[in-house]
Formats: C-alpha cells, sequence, structure tokens
C-alpha cells in the first residue's frame, strides 16, 4: 500500500527529535500567541513568521503548522474562558461555551474543544493522505486555462463565504490582486507601479501587508475602544477537566458531524475554518431537539464549531499542497514561507518533496496530539496570561511585529509599510471591508496573471479557450452559479441572518 | 498607491458627519495628494540628499500640467495621437481631474450611506492612480500581454466596483461614517516610523525600547513605572532571541558604540 508506506514514511520523519521539538515549540508558542485577546489566527502565524526563517525547510513548516493549530486552540481558550473570541473562527464557541464557563463547567467545555478537534484532527491527516495522491494526478490534467479558472472559483468562494457586502468583497479581491502587480513584471521585468523605490521592486512583500492589515491595524483599533478592555474572566479556579458520561454522549454526535462538515468545506478553496465553525454550529441547532439550549450552555455548541474547524484547518492543506492554490488567507501565509525557503507549492513538491509533505502531514497529527496532552494541563497558564493588562501588551506586540518585519530582510523600508498598511487595514475596518480577500487576492495575483497569459498565448489570444475547455468551463460555471447565488435577495438574507444569529 | 490611502485615516478625524462640504473637501484634497506629496518629498530634498526634481520644478511642472491638460489632450487628437503626453499631464488627465468630478459631485447630493460612499470613492481614488501608475507601461502586442495588461485590466475593474460601492452608498440607506479616533493610530504609527528610522543607526536595544515608549503614549491609562520595567524585559528579551536563538542578524547597538 502506498497510502501507508507514504505515512509511514512521513512519521519517520516527523519523529526524528529536532522536528518533534519544533512540533512542540510551533504548538506552545501558536497557543500562547493565540490566547492573547484581539490576535487572530492569521495575526499569529504574520507575527510568528519570522521565526521559523533560520531553520531548515522541513522543521520552519512543521513548526508553523504546529504555531497554526496552537493558535486556533488559543483563540477557543480565550473564547470560552473571556467570551472574547480571538479570532472569527472561535466567535461561535464563545456563544455556549462562556456560558458553560459562567455555570461553572469551563473544564469540561475546554475538554470537549480539545477532545473534538484531535478527533477532527486525525480524520482529517488520513483525509489529507488519502485524497493528497489523487488530486495530484487530477493536478496534472490541469492547463494554464484551467488553473485559472480554479483562482477565479476560489476567489468566489471567498466573496459568497465572507460576511457583509459581496459587492466589497468583490472589490477588496481586485484591490488584493492589483497590489499583487506591484514590482517586477515576470516575463518582461518591466517595473510596475514602482516609482523606482528599490525596495518595491521586488513587490510588495506578503508578510510586510498581513502584519499591517491584520496585526497594527487590530491594534490600533482596539485602542479606540480603550486599553481597559471590557474582560468579563471568570474568576473561579478550573476544576474537574473530565467532562461526565453525559457530557461525551450528548457531544458524540455533535463532533462527528462537525469533523465531515468541517473537512467538505475545508477543501473548497475559499472556505476554510470560518464558515466551517458557523455551518456546524447552525447545523447542530437545526437538528436539536430542543435548539432553545443553545446559547445557554450546550455542550454541543462548543464540541461541532471547534471540531468543524479544526477539520477544516487541516484540510485546506489538500489544495495547498495538491495544487499549489492556497484556499484561505493562513494558507497564502503559509506559500509565503514555502517561497522563502524556495519551495514552490504545487502537484510537484508531492513528488520532489516527500518529506516535506507527508513529514508535514503526520506533524499535523502529532501537533494535535500534543495539544490535547500539553494544553490542557496548561490552561491553569494560559488563564493567567489572560490577566496581562492591554496597555502593557499592545507596545510589546508591536515592537514584535516591527523586529519581525524588520528581519524578513533587514528593510527598514518594509517596516515603513507595513505601518502605512496598518493605517490602510484602520480606514478599511472603519469603513466594512473585510482584509481577508484582499489577502487571498495579493497571493494569487501572480499566480493567475501568469495562468491567464499562458492560456491566452497558447490559444493564440482567443479569450473563449476558458469555456471550450470543459474542465475549465465547468469550474467558471460553478463559481457564475455561486455569484448569482450569493446576490440573489434569499439567500442573502439567509447568509446575513446566520452570521446575525451566530454573533448575537 | 498607499500613501493616497493613508490620507484618508488622518483626514476623516475631521469629518464626523455626513456633511457634503466637509466630505467634498477632503475628496479634493484627496486629487492633489500625489502632487502635494511630491512636493514635500522634494522639500524634503532640500535639507537631505534624495534623488528627485527640484521644489520649483516640480511646482511648475505640475501646476502647468492642471492647467493645460485639457487644451494638450485636445491637441493631442488633433494632431493625430503622435505626441505623447508628459506623466505630469497624465496624472491631472488620470487622476486629478475624475476625482474632482467626484468632489463636485459630492457637494450636491447628500449620501445616505456614508461609510459605503467614501469607501467607494476611495476605492476609485487607488484604482485611478493605479492606471495613471501603470500608463507608461507596454499594452497588448499582438495577442500575448504585455507588462501594462494585467495592472490596467484589474484597475479598470476596481474602479468599476468603486464606482458601484459609491453609487449603492449614494441611493439605498446605509451605515454613517465610524469615528476615527487620533491617539492611538498616531502613537503607533510614530513608533513604527522611529524604530524604521532608528533600527540601521540606533541597534535594536535602543529603538526597541525608544519604539516601545512612543508606543505606549497611544493609550492614556498608560502607567510609567510598569511600562519602564516591560519595555527594558521586553528589549533584552527581543535582543537575545532574534540574533541568538532565531540566527537572525541584526545590529544590537548604536554604530557608533561598537567598534
Amino acid at each position: 500500500m502506498d497510502l501507508f508506506a507514504n505515512l509511514a514514511h512521513g512519521f519517520a520523519v516527523a519523529f526524528s527529535p529536532i522536528n518533534l521539538l519544533m512540533c512542540l515549540i510551533g504548538a506552545l508558542v501558536g497557543t500562547l500567541v493565540g490566547v492573547l485577546p484581539g490576535i487572530g489566527t492569521i495575526a499569529t502565524v504574520a507575527m510568528l513568521l519570522p521565526i521559523t526563517f533560520g531553520l531548515p525547510p522541513v522543521g520552519a513548516l512543521i513548526m508553523l503548522a504546529g504555531i497554526y493549530y496552537g493558535a486556533q486552540y488559543g483563540g477557543s481558550t480565550t473564547s470560552i474562558l473571556v467570551n472574547i473570541p480571538g479570532e472569527a473562527t472561535s466567535v461561535v464557541t464563545a456563544l455556549d461555551g462562556f456560558q458553560m464557563a459562567k455555570q461553572g463547567r469551563a473544564g469540561p467545555a475546554l475538554a470537549i474543544a480539545a477532545i473534538g478537534s484531535f478527533f477532527a484532527g486525525c480524520v482529517a491527516t488520513v483525509l489529507i493522505a488519502v485524497l493528497g495522491a489523487p488530486l495530484t494526478k487530477l493536478a496534472l490534467a490541469f492547463g494554464p486555462a484551467e488553473y485559472f479558472s480554479l483562482m477565479v472559483l476560489g476567489l468566489i468562494f471567498a466573496v459568497v463565504l465572507a460576511k457583509g457586502s459581496v459587492l466589497k468583497a468583490v472589490a477588496m479581491i481586485v484591490l488584493g490582486l492589483l497590489l499583487s502587480m506591484v514590482g517586477s513584471d515576470i516575463e518582461t521585468g518591466a517595473s510596475r507601479m514602482a516609482f523606482n523605490i528599490p525596495e518595491l521592486a521586488d513587490g510588495l512583500g506578503f508578510a510586510t501587508v498581513a502584519m499591517g492589515v491584520f496585526g497594527f491595524a487590530e491594534i490600533i483599533r482596539n485602542l479606540d475602544a480603550g486599553a481597559e478592555m471590557d474582560r468579563d474572566l471568570v474568576q473561579q479556579k478550573i476544576t474537574g477537566l473530565m467532562p461526565t458520561r453525559k457530557d461525551l454522549k450528548d457531544s458524540t454526535p455533535a463532533i462527528l458531524r462537525g469533523t465531515v462538515l468541517g473537512s467538505i468545506l475545508g477543501i473548497l478553496p475559499g472556505g476554510g475554518a470560518v464558515i466551517a465553525s458557523f455551518a456546524a454550529y447552525t447545523l447542530e441547532k437545526k437538528l436539536a431537539k430542543n435548539p432553545s439550549r443553545f446559547g445557554r450552555g450546550a455542550i454541543e455548541g462548543v464540541a461541532a464549531p471547534e471540531s468543524a474547524n479544526n477539520a477544516a484547518a487541516q484540510t485546506s492543506f489538500i489544495p495547498l499542497l495538491t495544487l499549489g492554490i492556497p484556499p484561505n488567507a493562513v494558507m497564502a501565509l503559509m506559500v509565503g514561507a514555502m517561497t522563502i525557503h524556495g519551495i514552490v507549492p504545487g502537484p510537484q513538491v508531492m513528488q520532489k518533496q516527500p518529506d516535506l509533505v507527508w513529514g508535514m502531514i503526520a506533524s499535523m497529527w502529532i501537533g494535535n496530539l500534543m495539544l490535547i496532552v500539553i494544553n490542557l494541563p496548561l490552561v491553569g497558564i494560559w488563564v493567567r496570561l489572560l490577566r496581562v493588562p492591554y496597555r502593557l501588551m499592545f507596545p510589546s506586540i508591536v515592537i514584535f511585529c516591527a523586529i519581525g518585519i524588520y528581519s524578513v530582510n533587514n528593510a527598514p523600508v518594509d517596516v515603513i509599510l507595513a505601518g502605512v498598511f496598518g493605517l490602510v487595514g484602520y480606514w478599511l475596518i472603519k469603513h466594512e471591508f473585510e482584509p481577508a480577500p484582499l489577502l487571498l487576492g495579493m497571493v494569487l495575483g501572480p499566480l493567475m496573471e501568469e495562468n491567464l497569459r499562458r492560456a491566452l498565448l497558447i490559444s493564440r489570444g482567443d479569450w473563449s479557450v476558458f469555456v471550450s475547455r470543459p474542465l475549465s468551463a465547468a469550474l467558471l460555471a460553478i463559481a457564475a452559479g455561486l455569484l448569482v447565488l450569493a446576490v440573489l435577495p434569499t439567500l442573502r438574507r439567509k447568509r446575513d441572518q446566520v452570521f446575525v444569529e451566530s454573533e448575537s | 498607491m498607499a500613501e493616497t490611502t493613508s490620507h484618508l485615516p488622518d483626514g476623516s478625524v475631521t469629518a464626523p458627519s455626513s456633511r457634503s462640504a466637509t466630505g467634498a473637501i477632503i475628496i479634493l484634497l484627496l486629487a492633489f495628494a500625489p502632487q502635494i506629496v511630491e512636493l514635500l518629498i522634494s522639500l524634503a530634498g532640500l535639507i537631505v540628499p534624495l534623488s528627485g526634481r527640484h521644489p520649483l520644478q516640480v511646482l511648475s511642472g505640475h501646476g502647468s500640467a492642471l492647467i493645460v491638460a485639457l487644451p494638450s489632450l485636445f491637441q493631442q487628437y488633433a494632431a493625430g495621437g503622435k505626441a505623447s503626453l508628459s506623466s505630469d499631464l497624465l496624472l491631472a488627465l488620470i487622476y486629478t481631474y475624475p476625482l474632482v468630478a467626484v468632489a463636485l459631485f459630492t457637494l450636491l447630493v447628500r449620501p445616505r450611506a456614508p461609510q459605503d460612499y467614501y469607501g467607494g470613492v476611495v476605492l476609485m481614488a487607488i484604482a485611478l492612480f493605479a492606471l495613471w501608475a501603470s500608463s507608461d507601461l507596454q499594452g497588448m502586442h499582438g495577442f500575448s500581454f504585455g507588462a501594462g495588461t494585467a495592472p490596467r485590466m484589474f484597475g479598470v475593474l476596481l474602479l468599476g466596483l468603486g464606482a458601484a460601492i459609491a453609487v449603492i452608498g449614494v441611493i439605498t440607506d446605509g451605515a454613517q461614517l465610524a469615528t476615527y479616533h487620533w491617539r492611538g493610530p498616531l502613537f503607533v504609527s510614530l513608533a513604527i516610523l522611529v524604530f524604521a528610522v532608528s533600527i540601521r543607526p540606533l541597534g535594536l536595544v535602543v529603538s526597541g525600547l525608544a519604539s516601545f515608549l512612543i508606543a505606549a503614549l497611544g493609550t492614556h491609562e498608560t502607567r510609567w513605572g510598569e511600562t519602564l520595567i516591560v519595555g527594558i524585559c521586553l528589549t533584552v528579551g527581543c535582543a537575545l532571541l532574534f540574533p541568538y536563538v532565531l540566527g537572525l542578524p541584526m545590529p544590537l547597538f548604536p554604530r557608533f558604540l561598537v567598534p
């Protein structure tokens, strides 16, 4: 069996002491930063990106993957204990999780979140291993036209699933595409929109923009509300981590459903963890015999979204590893990290660097195990961290980010650019533009342009190539259908309802 | 592109309500922002040597361009489109004129969703600016893309989307402008700027601590005693973490102290 041989190879790589250590450090540091309120997964990964630069590629990516899960787990911890969802994926967890914590059941809530995440992680790991190889074969059937259409589909997905105005989300994507054009043209080498600034000749750094728009902008916005953020910290000591038998019985089906839903939504480009947790919560509420329990501490309301977001977080590696297309902003950062290490993500990575791919897949499982083994006993420490006042935390984050950006290229201009993008991000927040589609557009921009050019060159300037090739036509048709559905008033109302309901 | 957008957050501090006059003035400022920024840079060039034009050259170049832009466009048509327009002229034609028109339009209407309206207008400004910035690049030749094709394509797309958002902001009810605060953005940006400028000459220890303290000014709740202690600890921690643990080389101490 190829699959088992591959997985075994992966585990052999991942279990080497140095990689185990990377995984452990990544998970711990990720949780540490993820727990800090107001810093989401994307900001965490962007902030910690520089610390992986000095490592060998395999170790660096394993560590980044660890940071990603850690950050996500940290986000759910804060949303359960303090009702401050550190990030969008754990907004729904806060609804029932915090209520449970108020009733003195913070322990079981945290435990179920961890168990659900772990189970979902196991399933998703196997799924990646199973689907990886066949999808890579599919990728070989992809020409430039198909790649272009697939990316269009991915961007449309990101739009449809984002909350708020569809038009604004599309505009953000196009802005991202436009920003990605800054720098040298890949084919002619002409300098585009760089204004003779040497640091711009290489294009806007992806980490720079991400750190500005997600890191600095978020800090500035939090300061608006005053540094003393409203913190309903659960004061009593957390006792009894173990869930009761009834808890387990109630949450098992929810975990199963969440895992399935999350796995599917994660594979789809543009989806990712946020929508998975929303969808899982809504599904549980629909299926429940007594929906009124939700929002008052129903354990299913913690179990389902937590397993869904973890499953989605992992399966979103599938399009990245097989097609080289990042399905969401975090994966876009991963692409950035890979490129810095000289790895071009795509179908050829699976064949050329089996160590990297399978090692990373195996380390995902190990990372999940570490989260459950290490982080649950450490809950006390994370809670103490939450008591650090924001007035001390935010200057620290600013400096840490600034040093991190500087260390990427040793370029002071990068730091200034990140600051400018911080202000841009602040402005975007004030005008209710979502920054995540912008980031996705920025990463996909060069890929899209390259494939568009190539497709048109091959077809000798005939635009109909995108609809005459069946695979490409199908992808575009799905994209068009989705866009129409999203704009249709009835569905839109429903979509808004989901978000309103979940946030209230 | 980024420099033009960064103007609005500062500018909007003075525009708490949806009053069209204030909005129009801000858009007008935005319309002349590239010219003003270039003038400021060239003025700075008098003090520190920078590559660029002399302030008087900038002033006369843009001034004449703004005045003669339209006539010269007609002239060019009359000449059969042979003469190429200067960069200053193109800036006036592609960027400034349309935005001045938008500013005048703003005076006439009362947007019902100012948040969307001004958001859309700024996106239009970014798109126009990008169209100007990529106007010197080669376009399609035959059926193959030139360097400028894709930027122009996305620029036009963004222009359309921005206009659509602005139009929707005029005709449908929606959110008011959010209030901007100056303290947080100002000091956090200042801290970042100080760090960027001083890291090379002064090293991580000095510039890190300095910008930590500046960032701490971002809220009035700062207590200086504890802030100083945390700042020193953090700076020392970073000075150990980045160069030694992570192996990322960077200057630690001021240049004049290091032999």
